[in-house]
């Protein structure tokens, strides 16, 4: 089920009314009333892929009850590595199966020999790369002793299905969600009104960002040998403010959904495009899959003890790791590679840490050196964003090359170009409120807390008329489904 | 939670009145490419606007013309009129089943057709219908019938439209109107029927792919609607398929299917497509006849007809 649907505007009214008026008072029919809704959401999309997701709850829960009993370390390993071949095994079969035998053919290929082996035809199921890492933490952090297992197979198979988060995240640590499945959630109106208004927030940047942004981009990543290097500009341009859009604007829908049913979960953007170098890029971009891999990978591969060398090596395979779980092609790959080499020249100088704090926070503006350092940041994430979007290798250097040629310096040109003056239009009010807001966790989260109701409502109100008003009439998946 | 309740009531009401106030300011004041998802035209191509409004002069017509611009522009009432008929055509542009519906609806009771010529068109049924609709929204009263059809559509440009039209409506905004029955091209001819002015074939560039319809449940579904109320009714119906050019009518491959649809009705169906033979000379582009064309078409139909 898409947020961005019809099904959803019902389905979500009706969860609600039965979680707060019929099973207030149990917490048990609160987590079960959670797990039948997940499934029902996920399996609007495909019912038989729900095994998977059930066969994942069972396998970790009860590898989990073995290791609370379990004292022996050589057997806890054991335990571990059934979880990890398990949940992996799905993932690297529907993920990564048919990447991997082209690759093996073409790389004996090369070497004179030759293999007869077709590819599979393998629907990927939405949102895998997500529950199975999220499956994961749980289990790492059992064996680490981190977190005391769970006897309640209907709060963990609730945390594992979480709906608002299942099939795009934010990627939950087990730490921070499962114990709010142990506690009875009451209402909070402050919570609940919160949690609209990110909902409003999300739907304005995937509906009027990033679905009126994709359009453009498609039509010019589509077609990128016709058009001049301008455009490919353009193209690239419209393709950065469609994924942000698009991926942070489901992870808003994920939170404040979340809220609705008293539940807090992790922050996963914050305002990546104001970022001033590309390590703070990295902190406010997908937050739950970069500390995933920092708590889960970097760390246990040594993290940033030993030398510079080792930090290095560890700092290019969660780079080039963080790409390959985007997707199964060298794009994501090269995309990872890519913003390991941006990040290297920080690592090396040991500034990698130097914007931890809120750009321009005590001003209304940033200085001329932020502005600048802000605008080189957002060039090296547009052109790396290429090799993202691209088909292929050969086409992002294709498209590259398009953008270095003469032709940069004429005027765009392709179908519909007032209404992609409208489309900059809107991304520059998007901007706009995103800078006005970003102290916050959301950008309209503080907006307008100190005017009148009838001002505020207005604000909220011109937000839902401009989703109408330019909202795509086809249907529009979330782009990370596919991931 | 009742705060919660009372206060989300209270936003909803005003979100709602906010929500027509824009509609309605933005209507006004707003340039098209500022406001993508509401449309508004009154008076079009397919002079329906005009149509509607003679509909209320016609009463008990011996034919009832309805479909697409393949009906406005190809079922000639001055011809049927030459042959002792009187008719009404209640054709418009890319008219679906959904609007066909309620169009019937509307004006069916007061025309009594003693015959409908029902032009049905695979294309119409592979159409979402939403450029109808807002054509028929745009150029026509706004009536329950409406409503129903905009919110069966779940359609935002379509739900808009009809907002703001309504609210013209009410405040009676376009009580002035008045459109040409002349343009660059068509003459509107009483009885509903756009004569094309003499032109040249307006070439077009088919593509040589083989494809086939996707002829959408919804249509379907309204089509057989449509045509029970006209069965319980006792009216006599004919389905016909008018000509389109034979480049056009090869390049789809599942005619069968259609067909079969259409004859599943049990009443009376004509594919002028296989009856005629007409080479380009008769169209004046790959889908709508000259008035050349026309004659021919009517000819040979009226003679089903009788």
């Amino acid at each position: 089920m898409l947020f961005n649907s019809l099904d959803f505007a019902v389905f979500l009214p009706i969860i609600f009314i039965l979680y707060w008026f019929v099973t207030q008072n149990n917490l048990k029919l609160q987590n079960l009333l959670i797990v039948l809704a997940s499934y029902v959401f996920y399996g609007w999309w495909d019912w038989r892929f729900l095994s998977l997701i059930l066969f994942s709850s069972v396998v970790d829960y009860s590898i989990s009850l073995f290791l609370k009993k379990e004292e022996n370390l050589r057997k806890r390993k054991i335990l571990l590595w059934i979880s990890l071949i398990v949940n992996l095994g799905f993932l690297g079969f529907f993920k990564y199966y048919n990447f991997f035998i082209e690759n093996f053919v073409e790389a004996f290929k090369f070497f004179g020999h030759t293999f007869q082996t077709s590819s599979l035809a393998i629907i990927l199921p939405v949102g895998i790369s997500f529950y199975t890492f999220q499956t994961l933490s749980y289990t790492i952090d059992v064996y680490r002793k981190k977190l005391e297992p769970t006897d309640d197979f209907i709060a963990f198979s609730a945390f594992v299905s979480f709906f608002p988060q299942l099939v795009a995240g934010p990627i939950e640590r087990a730490t921070n969600l499962l114990p709010q499945f142990y506690v009875k959630r009451t209402f909070d109106y402050d919570l609940v009104v919160k949690g609209l208004k990110q909902i409003l927030w999300g739907f304005f940047k995937k509906i009027v960002i990033a679905d009126n942004c994709a359009h453009f981009a498609n039509l010019i990543f589509n077609n990128s040998t016709e058009y001049n290097g301008s455009t490919l500009v353009l193209g690239a341009l419209f393709f950065t403010f469609q994924i942000y859009g698009d991926f942070s604007g489901y992870s808003d829908i994920a939170i404040g959904t979340s809220r609705l049913f008293g539940f807090d979960l992790m922050k996963n953007f914050s305002y990546p495009y104001f970022s001033r170098d590309i390590a703070e890029f990295w902190r406010r971009w997908h937050i739950s899959l970069s500390t995933w891999f920092r708590d889960y990978l970097y760390i246990p591969l040594g993290g940033s003890q030993g030398g510079k060398l080792m930090k290095v090596r560890n700092t290019f395979i969660i780079f080039i790791v963080s790409g390959f779980w985007h997707g199964a092609n060298w794009t994501f790959i090269f995309w990872g590679l890519l913003n390991a080499i941006y990040f290297l020249p920080l690592l090396l100088a040991d500034k990698n840490r130097t914007h931890i704090d809120i750009v321009a926070e005590n001003s209304y503006l940033p200085t001329i050196k932020e502005f600048f350092s802000i605008l080189l940041t957002f060039t090296l994430t547009v052109f790396a964003w290429i090799f993202f979007r691209a088909e292929s290798l050969s086409h992002a250097f294709q498209y590259i090359g398009g953008i270095f040629s003469s032709s940069t310096l004429s005027v765009p040109s392709f179908d519909g170009i007032s209404k992609a003056a409208v489309v900059l239009l809107l991304i520059t009010l998007f901007l706009t409120i995103e800078w006005i807001g970003r102290r916050s966790n959301f950008a309209i989260e503080k907006i307008g807390i100190h005017w009148s109701p009838i001002f505020r409502w207005s604000f909220y109100s011109i937000l839902i008329f401009i989703i109408f008003m330019f909202m795509q009439t086809e249907e529009t998946p979330f782009i990370y489904f596919q991931f | 939670m009742d705060k919660f309740i009372k206060r989300l009531s209270v936003f909803v009401v005003f979100a709602s009145f906010s929500y027509l106030l824009l509609i309605f300011i933005s209507g006004i004041v707003l340039p098209d490419f500022l406001k993508p998802n509401l449309k508004f035209k009154k008076g079009s191509n397919g002079h329906l606007f005009t149509r509607v409004n003679q509909v209320k002069e016609y009463k008990n017509v011996d034919i009832l013309f309805l479909g697409s611009s393949h009906a406005y522009r190809g079922f000639d009432t001055e011809f049927f009129k030459q042959n002792g008929y009187s008719t009404f055509n209640l054709g418009s542009s890319a008219q679906t089943p959904i609007q066909t519906e309620v169009l019937l609806n509307r004006y069916l009771n007061d025309l009594n057709p003693k015959k409908i010529v029902f032009e049905i068109y695979p294309g119409s049924f592979e159409n979402d219908g939403v450029e109808s609709s807002i054509d028929l929204i745009t150029n026509d009263k706004n009536d329950l019938n409406s409503l129903g059809m905009v919110l069966n559509m779940k359609h935002i440009k379509t739900l808009n439209s009809y907002i703001y039209a309504k609210q013209r409506e009410i405040i009676n905004l376009d009580k002035n109107f008045t459109e040409k029955k002349e343009n660059k091209f068509d003459i509107y001819v009483d009885g509903g029927y756009v004569k094309r002015k003499p032109s040249e074939f307006n070439f077009y560039n088919y593509d040589s792919i083989p494809k086939k319809w996707r002829l959408r449940e919804e249509q379907i579904e309204a089509f057989h609607r449509i045509i029970n109320q006209l069965k319980e009714k006792d009216k006599e119906v004919i389905l016909v398929y008018a000509p389109i050019t034979k480049k056009n009518y090869q390049k789809f491959t599942n005619h069968t299917e259609f067909d079969s649809i259409m004859k599943s009705t049990s009443l009376q169906y004509l594919n002028f497509n296989s009856i005629l033979n007409l080479d380009d000379s008769y169209f004046y582009d790959y889908q709508h006849l000259n008035q050349k064309g026309v004659h021919a078409f009517n000819v040979e139909l009226i003679e089903y007809i009788k």
